[in-house]
């Protein structure tokens, strides 16, 4: 236990054994308690006044002693003391190296100067030597001493590779590279091995010795090595001489020329190759602009002023050339241009901008005159020489290079080359063919007798030969010559046959058709020309041949129709059909169809029904049978064949005898094709199979009436109450018979029966009218009355009843009627505009106006209410009311002909084209419209426009009156007489029965039997006055 | 007055010197302490040294004891005076026509100053070369 004082007047208590504990121990525990560090402490012993050691001195000396031995006993008591040092640094505190120390230190080995921070020298003066490798250079050879000891350290901060890197590669790579190192011929790279050796007396004396030897070797053989050498030199100059040595002689003589000789050697051309390429050089040609203004540069200066020039005095010519307009230059250029582009874009778009036809005839036409055209021609020409030249027997080439000669102009070189072609390959007719072509008219023939000569058996040429000739019997000729040859052509015999007379063509025609016995042509001329009995046998004959050519058939049905065996033709078309199928061949329905027609055309009209009767019905399927020939008579009928579909509808009422509709299409064939007495038999024949059908009884009834043969009519009528005795159309039917044919009693007879049979409601209306037309007023009263019990919702009879009531000034009680009518059926439109029509008469606008508005709210969307309440409003001059009215009526049936039509007339004039333009969009197929339209343009008396819309309005609508009328009328102010009469017949045909105008007049008592043209002619008149009427308005 | 001033006696001193300055210039001249144009030179750095002390520290090197930079630094002529700062080799445009020492004996000790002043700051801002406050071309010389 050691107990130590310190400064701040403490006690330390140090658990330390003095005997075994050092000094540092207790300086140790000291620095642990106090915090004062070892070498500050001063420790005075208190028992013995003594300082312990400390600091350097305890270092050096007995730091290690235990206390023991410096008089610390256990329990003593140490006082410490801390020296003031005024803030210097401890003395005892070790200096840190001093910076300057490089001053005096030793460099390290092998130090290269510079390295050691990477210093870099520069390059001022090259003439002096390198600057920049100057650093490795000196230290060589101290690395090579020295490199041994440094054990391969030398040069790591040259960057010769890390330490680190395998050895072995290093040392390859280091002497690949290092340029430093010398290059030993014997030794390579390697420094050898006494390369560190030092440099002595010794060895300075052995080169000295070893040097003293080369020199006497060497002037030993030295003439003898010289010697050699010259000699070697010598032989590779002989070997090899130099151009001046070659030339030398002739240089030598040089000096013989004379000055003139010297002077007339010619200058020699440039023709490098730099220069050569100069002449594929491009040339830009000088932009325009430019050139004009260098013109006007030019002008500046040449020109001089005007004012000068007209003062006179200098009269010099001002410019030489001709100015040119070097801008219209510049366009013709373009438009050149232009042109050769347009020729060439057909080849650059595919699109062809030369028409085809037209080409060739341009091609004949054009002259060749062009050097391009030219250079052509030579190409062409030297090709197809090639082409004759190494392919002489290629007959194509030949004639390309004869025809190119002939397109050139040369038309002598066409014909040699031809001629030469005729003789290298005599055996094609092309060849002799172009040959003749070629030759003049006088040589052709001998051309062509020597093609025929050696190619005999060629049609072609022949027919080229009979061309040539002139006249008919050299011709035939020249034809029958050639059939010498070739018995079986018949191109040949055909010529020859159409050359001759009818004696001789029979004559040539028999043996014709023993050399080419397969002809059928050749047949049938020969049949043809013969009489009956010949042609039979000869059609025998050749269906002997050619069993399988149906012609052949035909024709024999042909001719035995035409030699009036008429029975005979179904037979031989029969048979010749079992025949043909016999021998396999396909009868194709069509194909005999189409047969059947020409031999209709060729007014064979029983072999046309043979051929129908006998080939109609092969090929169909049984259910299609009635479809397909309706169709096939149909499609003959279009093709204005009437007797073909006459018998295919034959033919098929035989097979359908029950069938209505065949039968009334084959009745409106006939109607339209046939005679009057055909349709009869027809129509007798329909009704004796089909004794039920109405039509087909009306039918004849009609057509007996049209033909003005009433009785006829009449009985056909009965036949057919007989047949159907409780058809109200034949009653009606007969009734109106008799009606029109004004036989009113008849009429009111069978009326009466009818009534009695109890007929309907239009037999009761048909009595009525008959009655109305007498003028038995209380008759058609008693009528209607009864009618009106029994079919009280027949608006019809409600209107008569009311007109009658009217007529006879009962305006009260027609009112009645009207309203009674209107309880029974409330939906009648025409009931309830007469109804308004009559209140507006007795009591004004006011009550027709309501009678109308309720009219409206019963039957909403209805055109015809609409359309009579505006015109009301319109003859009462309330033209803003119209107005009104139309709008909403517009808006309520937007797509109602009528109405735009009256829109379109109420608009004010100029307003009328973009109505009409609504109305086209709203209903683009209306005949109102279209009527509405054309009173447009007539007014714009545009003719032609009005009539086309008429005219379509008439065709869409054609049973009504009023556009006939307008129509008529129309004509009537612009059209011609054939104009009218044409629309007057077709007015007429189309019997039309509607029309607001039309039917005022048609239904009037007094008008009840006019024909149509009289009508129309009064409803003209009446829309005349109309008009008058509103143009005064 | 060659003795007022350390030298360097090595390759590997001259390096260290330069290593070993942090903040300051350090001026290297190169020659003999025997040559006239040196003691011309060395008269002007010793009577400078102690005033550019803070930013600047001259060396003497004899290029006979140390030959490892004369063909480096081309040091052909009897005085060459060099500057380095942190190991960089700061040029001067004197407008002699090489920038990369003072081969002649600068007599005038301000204007010694003030070129290493210069350098100093324009070695600061990190600039390789400094323009140098007076021209030296011959035509001012002669």
């Amino acid at each position: 236990m050691v107990f130590v004082l310190t400064p701040d007047g403490k006690t330390l208590c140090l658990d330390l054994n003095p005997s075994t504990a050092t000094l540092r121990d207790l300086k140790q525990s000291i620095h642990e308690k106090s915090r004062i560090p070892g070498p500050l402490q001063r420790l005075i012993s208190s028992s013995s006044p003594r300082l312990l050691p400390v600091g350097a001195a305890a270092a050096a000396a007995d730091d290690s002693l235990p206390l023991c031995r410096l008089g610390v006993a256990p329990g003593s008591t140490l006082a410490l003391h801390v020296p003031l040092l005024g803030g210097m640094q401890a003395p005892g505190v070790p200096p840190t190296r001093p910076r300057l120390d490089f001053l005096n230190s030793k460099p390290p080995p092998n130090y290269v100067a510079g390295l050691g921070r990477g210093a870099t020298g520069f390059t001022t003066r090259s003439d002096i030597g390198p600057a920049r490798a100057a650093p490795d250079l000196p230290d060589r050879s101290a690395t090579t001493i020295g490199g041994a000891a440094a054990g391969g350290a030398p040069g790591a901060g040259r960057g010769r590779g890390k330490p680190g890197e395998d050895e072995e590669d290093d040392e390859g790579e280091d002497k690949g590279y290092d340029e430093n190192q010398k290059f030993d011929e014997f030794e390579g790279n390697d420094v050898g091995l006494f390369a560190s050796a030092e440099y002595d007396e010794d060895d300075k004396e052995a080169d000295a010795v070893w040097e003293a030897i080369d020199k006497r070797m060497d002037s030993r053989r030295k003439d003898r090595r010289e010697a050699r050498l010259k000699q070697e030199i010598e032989k590779y100059r002989a070997s090899n001489p130099k151009i001046t040595e070659q030339f030398a002689d002739l240089k030598r003589k040089l000096h013989t020329m004379s000055t003139q000789e010297w002077d007339s050697i010619p200058e020699i051309g440039d023709y490098s190759l730099r220069n050569k390429k100069k002449r594929f050089e491009s040339f830009v040609p000088v932009p325009d602009t430019l050139l004009e203004k260098a013109r006007q540069e030019q002008e500046h200066v040449t020109a001089l002023d005007p004012k000068s020039r007209a003062a006179g005095g200098t009269e010099t010519p001002w410019s030489q050339t001709p100015v040119t307009d070097l801008t219209a230059v510049g366009e013709g250029r373009g438009t050149v241009l232009s042109l050769k582009l347009d020729r060439l874009s057909d080849s650059v778009s595919g699109l062809t901008v030369v028409d085809p036809k037209g080409y060739l005839t341009d091609l004949k036409s054009m002259k060749i005159t062009s050097d391009a055209e030219i250079s052509d021609i030579k190409k062409a020409r030297l090709l197809l020489k090639s082409v004759t030249q190494t392919n002489p027997k290629h007959p194509p080439g030949w004639i390309a290079a004869a025809r190119l000669e002939e397109v050139a102009g040369k038309i002598q070189a066409a014909r040699q080359l031809i001629q030469k072609g005729c003789e290298e390959c005599p055996k094609n007719e092309d060849v002799w063919i172009e040959a003749c072509r070629l030759s003049s008219p006088d040589e052709a023939k001998a051309v062509i007798a020597k093609g025929v000569k050696s190619i005999p058996t060629s049609v072609k040429l022949w027919m080229q030969a009979a061309k040539l000739e002139h006249d008919e019997l050299n011709k035939s000729r020249v034809l029958r010559k050639g059939l010498e040859h070739i018995p079986d052509s018949v191109r040949l015999w055909k010529a020859l046959v159409e050359l001759s007379n009818e004696e001789n063509a029979r004559i040539l025609l028999h043996r014709a058709v023993e050399s080419c016995p397969l002809h059928v042509e050749l047949w049938l001329a020969l049949a043809r020309l013969e009489t009956y009995d010949n042609a039979k046998k000869v059609l025998n004959r050749a269906r002997e041949r050619l069993s399988k050519e149906p012609a052949i058939w035909i024709t024999a049905a042909k001719l035995e129709e035409a030699n009036g065996n008429t029975s005979m033709v179904g037979k031989i078309i029969e048979r010749g059909i079992r025949a043909l199928q016999r021998e396999g061949v396909v009868i194709d329905r069509e194909l005999w169809m189409k047969e059947a027609e020409a031999a209709e055309r060729a007014g064979s009209v029983t072999t046309c029904q043979a051929i129908i009767h006998n080939t109609i019905g092969i090929g169909v399927e049984e259910e299609d049978r009635k479809r397909t020939w309706v169709a096939d008579a149909e499609e003959c009928k279009k093709r204005g064949s009437i007797e073909t579909a006459r018998a295919i509808y034959a033919h098929a009422l035989t097979v359908f005898l029950t069938k209505k509709s065949i039968w009334l299409k084959a009745a409106q064939l006939e109607k339209s094709h046939g005679t009057k007495e055909s349709l009869d038999a027809l129509l007798r024949k329909a009704v004796t199979y089909r004794p039920q059908a109405e039509v087909l009884w009306l039918m004849g009834a009609k057509e007996k009436w049209l033909a003005g043969d009433v009785p006829a009519a009449r009985a056909i009528l009965q036949e057919a109450y007989a047949a159907i005795p409780n058809s109200e159309e034949i009653w009606l039917a007969a009734f109106k018979l008799e009606f029109e044919n004004h036989e009113p009693e008849r009429a009111r007879m069978l009326l009466a029966k009818a009534r009695e049979r109890g007929g309907t409601e239009r037999v009761w209306m048909k009595s009525a009218i008959v009655e109305r037309e007498m003028g038995n007023t209380e008759e058609e009263r008693r009528l209607l009355d009864e009618g009106l019990k029994r079919f009280p919702s027949f608006f019809k009879l409600w209107l008569m009843l009311g007109q009658l009531e009217e007529r006879l000034g009962h305006l009260e009680q027609a009112k009645e009627v009207y309203e009674s009518g209107l309880k029974h059926c409330s939906s009648c439109i025409p009931l309830w505009i007469s109804l308004a029509k009559l209140e507006e008469m007795t009591n004004g606008l006011s009550k027709a106006r309501a009678v109308l508005t309720l009219a409206r709210k019963k039957n909403p969307a209805k055109d015809e209410l609409w359309l009579a309440a505006i015109r009301a409003e319109s003859r009462h001059g309330n033209k803003k009311e119209a107005d009104i009215l139309m709008a909403k009526a517009l808006q309520e049936c937007p797509t109602s002909g009528i109405l735009w039509a009256a829109s379109i007339e109420m608009a004010p004039r100029p307003q009328r084209k973009t109505k009409t333009a609504d109305a086209f969009k709203k209903c683009n197929n209306d005949p109102h419209v279209f009527v509405a339209l054309a009173k447009l343009f007539w007014h714009d008396r545009k003719v032609d426009k009005a009539r086309t819309w008429l005219n379509r309005a008439v065709t869409l609508k054609p049973d009504v009156g009023d556009f006939w009328a307008l129509y008529y009328k129309f004509e009537l102010q612009h059209g011609t007489e054939d104009t009218q009469k044409d629309v007057l017949m077709r007015c007429v045909a189309a019997e039309p029965k509607y029309g607001e105008k039309w039917q005022v007049i048609s239904k009037a008592v007094e008008n009840s039997h006019q024909p149509t043209e009289a009508i129309l002619k009064k409803v003209v008149v009446a829309l005349g006055k109309e008009e008058a009427e509103n143009s005064k308005q | 007055m060659s003795y007022l001033l350390p030298h360097l006696h090595s390759g590997w001193a001259v390096d260290q010197a330069i290593l070993a300055e942090e903040e300051r210039v350090v001026i290297i001249r190169f020659g003999h302490d025997w040559d006239d144009t040196c003691m011309q030179m060395d008269e002007v750095l010793a009577s400078v040294a102690e005033t550019i002390k803070n930013f600047a520290v001259i060396y003497l090197v004899d290029i006979t004891e140390v030959p490892d930079f004369n063909t480096m630094y081309e040091l052909y002529d009897p005085s060459t005076v060099m500057f380095f700062f942190r190991n960089k080799h700061i040029m001067i445009d004197l407008g002699t026509g090489n920038n990369n020492k003072i081969n002649w004996a600068l007599k005038d000790k301000q204007e010694f100053i003030d070129i290493v002043e210069t350098v100093y700051r324009g070695a600061r801002k990190g600039r390789g070369l400094v323009i140098a406050p007076k021209d030296y071309s011959t035509k001012y010389r002669y």
